[in-house]
Parts: C-alpha cells; structure tokens; sequence
C-alpha cells in the first residue's frame, strides 16, 4: 500500500504564493498515443481557445509542468510516459484522458493495454468521458487550478514520498521474468 | 561610479520590463488575428516567476555559464543604445559599430550554453540560428553602412539628431529602400515567421531551448524580451527618428514590434538555407540599392 | 493476363490446389503445405510483384494454423491469397526471405504473435510486444481478460492509489 496519501501532504507558506503564479501558467506536453489527441487542437485554437488561462503546448518534458496521458497506455509506451515524466521538472502534475487510463476502457481485456495509469505515477486528475468533449477537458483544467491554488494538487510530492511503491508496481508490468498464467497440464 | 551603476540598472530593468510587456502586448495582438482571447497582458511576468519557481537541471558548469553570458550579452549591448533621452555613458552615444559586434556575444552564449547540454536538437537549432545570423548580418550592415556614410558619423545619437524636425526627416521616408531591408533583417533578429527555423517545436523540439528547464529557460525568456527591446530600439533609432521623450519612444518601439509579430502571424516558416539564401538576395539587393542611389 | 488465365494456368502446374474466385480482382488458392514455396515462386514469376503481407489463423477445432500470403501484381491489377494449413502442436513452415526479402519481418511478426517458427529464417527476436513471457497472444487458447485481471489489476473504487 501507499506509505503517504495524499491527504497527508500539502503545499504551505511560500508553495502557496507561487502556486498562484503556477496555476496560472501551466504549459502542457501532451502524450498522443490515444484517441484525446484530436479533441486538444480544437481547445488549443480558437474555439476553446485554451491560451486565455495562460495554457500552451510546449515541445519537451524539461520545459512542461502538465502531462497529458491522451487515452490508452500499452506497456510500451507506459515505459516511454515514465520516462517522460521523470525528465519532467518539478513541480508537475498529470491529466490523464478518458476511461481508459482509470480502468482500462474498451480495452479492460487487453494483453498489452494497461488497466490502472494510478499504478504507475501519479495522476493529479482524471477526465472521464470517452473521449471527452473540449468543454470537459477545460472543466478540469480549472478544477486542476483550483486544487494548485489550494496546495492540494501534489502528485510530484507523493511520487516522491512512495518512490518505492511506484517502481515496484512499474518493475511489475515491465521487467518481469517470469510468465504470468500458469499452464494448465 | 554610483551613478553609472545606477543608470546601468536602469536601462536593464527598463530593457526586460518593457521587453515583457511589448511580448505579451505581441501574444494577445497575434491571438487577435488568429481570432483568440489569449491570456492577459501580464503573461510574460507571470511564465517568468512561474519559470523561476521551478526546479532546474544543469548538466555542466558551461552551461550555467552560457546561459548566463547570452543573457549578459544582450544586456550589456543595451548600455550603448540610447533609450529615447536617455544614455547609460553620456560619453558614447551609441556607436553602431560596437553595437553590431556586442549583439553576436549573446547568440555566442546562447549557443554555448545549449550546445553544452549535450542535446542533439538543440546543437541543430543553435547551429541554424548561427547560419540565420550570418544570413541577416550582410543587409543589415549594408544600411549601417549607408547611414554612417549619410550622417557622417557611426554615432546613434547624431543620427537621432540628424532626423529630427517632422517624420518627413526620418531616414524610413528618406531612404525606403533600406528600411525595408532592416525590416526583414529585423524579422530575423527576432526569430519570427518565416524566419523561425531554429525554434521549429514540432520538428527539432524547440531548438536551442530544448533542454532548458525551470531558471534556464527563464533566462532564456528575459534575454528574448531584452533583445525584442533592444532589435526594436536600434531600428527606431535608425530610422524612425528616435524620441526626446520616453514614452513616445516606447511607442514607436511597439509599433515596429507589432508589425514583425503581424507578419509573423500570417506566414508559414522558410527552411533555413532557403532563408539564408532570401536574405542573401531580396534585402541585401534592396539595401545594395539605396546605396547605390545614395551614392550617385 | 485475364483472371481465368492466370487460373488456368495455376491449375496446370499445381493439379492439387483449390482456388475460389472472390471477384474479378480477387481470389484465392489453398495449397498443400509441401508446395507452398513452388507455388509462392511460380506467382512471382507470373508478375505478382508484391508481397503484402503474412497473416495467420488459429483454427483450434481442426488443431490447425492457417497461413495466408497476401500478394498483389501490378501488371494484372490482381490480389490473390495463397492459403495453407500446417499442424497446431509443433508448427514448423518454410521461410520465403528468399523471394521476397521483406518477409523477415512479416514471418517475425507472425511468430512473435503465433509462435510459428520459419525455418531459414533466422532473426526472430521480438518485435512489438514487451518483454513477453507467455504463450503467444493471438492463439485461441490465451485468456486475455484473465491476463490482463492479474498483471494489470482490476478497478477497486474504494482503494486509493
């Protein structure tokens, strides 16, 4: 289990200060390996036009504090999404896209697709939907930032207290040795 | 020395500042063509503490050091510009020539300091930055030339003095041609579309700042307002007769700026060499021109 | 060449083979399993250039692997499936990298997913899923939704992560 919840910690004093400069400015690098990856160029350009919250796309992990996991994870790219947010600089936070990053989705069933993202890193926020419009995904853009503003959103926090819970769960899906069924003689 | 230190930081509060309000003045101009809101005119200051809040990773020493000498280089060209009335040295009122050979020392940084992260993509934005460089540099020291030779002087101050009485004096309306050709090397100074081949997010990942994270890429962000303030200001001098009165001159500046970013707004990017090669022919012919008329 | 020539001119040289037309750009040969290289051959000297792609079939009833060898020509403006079916406990097919130097990567492919082996073909390291231990995922009798329950865990509302 979780050694920390999230309950147990929270932003204070300076954090708090600056998170309202953070809310404020939060630049996203958006993993498109799922379906969501169509629904964010209409809320990036002029119709949702996401820029009046001071949120833009940025090219490279260094330079982002938001991750956008747009849909399904196969163990493949789960891999590649970790190594993403490693590089990522704190503090940082994840959205993760539609049903299938919370429990799989249409693919509940499938061999290579992962069920639960929570496992494997911190997710800040899920939206669920599949997939979900733009005027769902700019709802929890600002829930997001209320939950900066109040010092609540710590996923990097808790990714950092649990490091060790974390890894063994990504050690679990990506470096097994060992088949998982059982043959049946 | 007190006084110099004090006029020192002045002109650099003033360069970043001013820097920072002309690009978010610039983001919600572009939006508006684009028909957007965009965020709020503060932006920049707000990206800026936001980026100096965050956590940063260095790899090595030089590139602290790079990130820190292209930031320093621009400001300390901003010592030699006249800011309307005002001179850091009353003594040198801006000579053209040490400003030309001041700019490079911040590309030079810049190209150090990323080079130095060790990134690949950032070694192919910082190597075409340097090549556009080279591209803008030939038009854009052609009309130097010309207006050094015109007002006899490489002085920014007396060619300031040259062109007061009326924007019919301005060297813009005396000598169009050049103008246009500083326009386009100014395009380039700032990295706009179409000449934003370094930068490219979707192709080399930003370029230059690829690897800068948290208080590097805040650097990064007050070395591009101060050179916005800086390109523009030099231009204004140059051209559109500079101003006794601070606010006038800012003015004039974010005009000037407002144009780039419109023209950037609506054009598409060259590849680079394709731009070299633009800025090669069209400007450098332009400016080529005005001096030959000036001549005979 | 017409279709029916190209037919004709299958059945002439291999008695044994069926062929079902689909349409007049489609249709299909079953060959034996020892003929299948011949055959495979003497389609790419009648002008079927290309070799679009090696996919196979889990018939578990029969206890039989289904392969089909799409191929498409040029000349004729024809697609033909060349099909053939080997033994499910210890399947073994000879490799066509010799024709077609692309099915290297298809025959890898369907072994990764089939664990049909190719003999001549060498290079069969993985090539899409990720440090797999299991029985090949495409056979019939792989439970998917009881692999996914125990390595990707269920949703448990209450349990917070």
């Amino acid at each position: 289990m979780l050694l920390t919840s999230t309950n147990e910690i929270k932003d204070n004093g300076m954090e708090r200060i600056l998170n309202f400069f953070r809310k404020k400015s939060l630049w996203m690098l958006h993993y498109c390996t799922g379906c969501g990856a169509v629904e964010l160029p209409p809320t990036m350009t002029s119709r949702w036009d996401m820029e009046r919250f001071g949120m833009g796309p940025m090219a490279t992990p260094r330079q982002a504090d938001l991750l956008l996991i747009t849909g399904y994870l196969s163990v493949k790219s789960l891999k590649r999404v970790i190594y993403t947010y490693e590089q990522m600089q704190e503090p940082k936070w994840v959205i993760a896209f539609g049903s299938c990053p919370i429990n799989g989705g249409i693919y509940y069933d499938s061999y290579s697709v992962i069920n639960r993202l929570a496992l494997y890193m911190p997710v800040d926020l899920s939206i669920e939907g599949c997939m979900p419009r733009p005027e769902a995904i700019i709802d929890g853009f600002t829930k997001l930032m209320k939950a900066i503003e109040k010092g609540e959103a710590v996923g990097y926090k808790k990714y950092r207290e649990n490091y060790e819970w974390y890894k063994a769960n990504q050690r679990n899906v990506l470096e097994r040795t060992s088949a998982v069924l059982k043959e049946e003689a | 020395m007190v006084n110099i230190m004090l006029r020192f930081l002045f002109a650099a509060f003033t360069s970043i500042i001013m820097g920072l309000l002309f690009m978010g003045i610039g983001r919600k101009f572009i939006a508006r063509i684009r028909r957007h809101y965009a965020g709020p005119f503060y932006q920049s200051f707000i990206d800026v503490i936001k980026l100096f809040s965050k956590k940063s990773i260095s790899h090595n020493w030089i590139m602290d050091f790079g990130v820190m000498m292209g930031f320093a280089g621009i400001i300390a060209t901003i010592i030699f510009m006249p800011i309307g009335p005002f001179n850091v040295f009353s003594q040198m009122q801006g000579n053209i020539i040490i400003i030309i050979y001041f700019m490079t020392i911040g590309y030079l940084g810049m190209a150090m300091g990323v080079a130095a992260s060790g990134n690949p993509n950032a070694t192919i934005g910082i190597a075409r930055a340097l090549t556009l460089m080279l591209g803008y540099e030939i038009p854009f020291v052609l009309t130097v030339i010309l207006l050094v030779f015109a007002n006899n002087s490489s002085l920014l101050q007396v060619m300031v003095v040259n062109q007061q009485g009326g924007f019919m004096e301005w060297n813009a309306i005396r000598y169009p041609f050049a103008f246009l050709a500083a326009l386009i090397a100014l395009q380039g100074m700032l990295g706009e579309q179409p000449f934003d081949a370094m930068i490219a997010p979707s192709e080399i990942a930003s370029g230059p700042m690829v690897e800068l994270s948290g208080k590097f890429l805040g650097f990064g962000f007050l070395q591009h307002a101060a050179q916005i303030f800086l390109e523009t200001g030099i231009i204004v001098n140059m051209f559109l007769g500079g101003s006794q009165n601070f606010f006038i001159f800012f003015a004039k500046q974010l005009a000037l700026y407002l144009l780039t970013v419109a023209v950037s707004g609506i054009f598409p990017r060259y590849r680079f060499e394709d731009a070299v090669k633009f800025f090669w022919m069209a400007p450098t012919a332009l400016a080529a021109i005005q001096l030959i008329i000036f001549i005979i | 060449m017409e279709q029916r020539e190209i037919i004709l001119k299958i059945k002439e040289n291999f008695s044994k083979s069926e062929v079902k037309v689909f349409d007049e750009k489609q249709f299909s040969v079953f060959a034996d399993k020892d003929d299948i290289v011949r055959i495979l051959s003497f389609m790419q000297m009648i002008g079927f250039q290309q070799l679009a792609i090696i996919s196979a079939v889990d018939w578990i009833d029969e206890k039989k692997f289904e392969l089909v060898y799409n191929l498409f020509s040029y000349t004729h403006i024809q697609q033909v499936l060349v099909k053939t079916k080997i033994e499910r406990d210890n399947p073994k097919i000879q490799s066509v990298m010799n024709l077609w130097e692309v099915a290297q990567m298809y025959e890898r492919d369907v072994h990764e997913f089939f664990g049909i082996e190719f003999s001549g073909n060498d290079d069969m390291r993985p090539l899409i899923l990720h440090n797999w231990k299991d029985k090949p995922p495409m056979r019939k009798d792989f439970d998917s939704l009881k692999y996914s329950n125990e390595i990707y865990g269920t949703f448990k509302k209450s349990e917070e992560v």
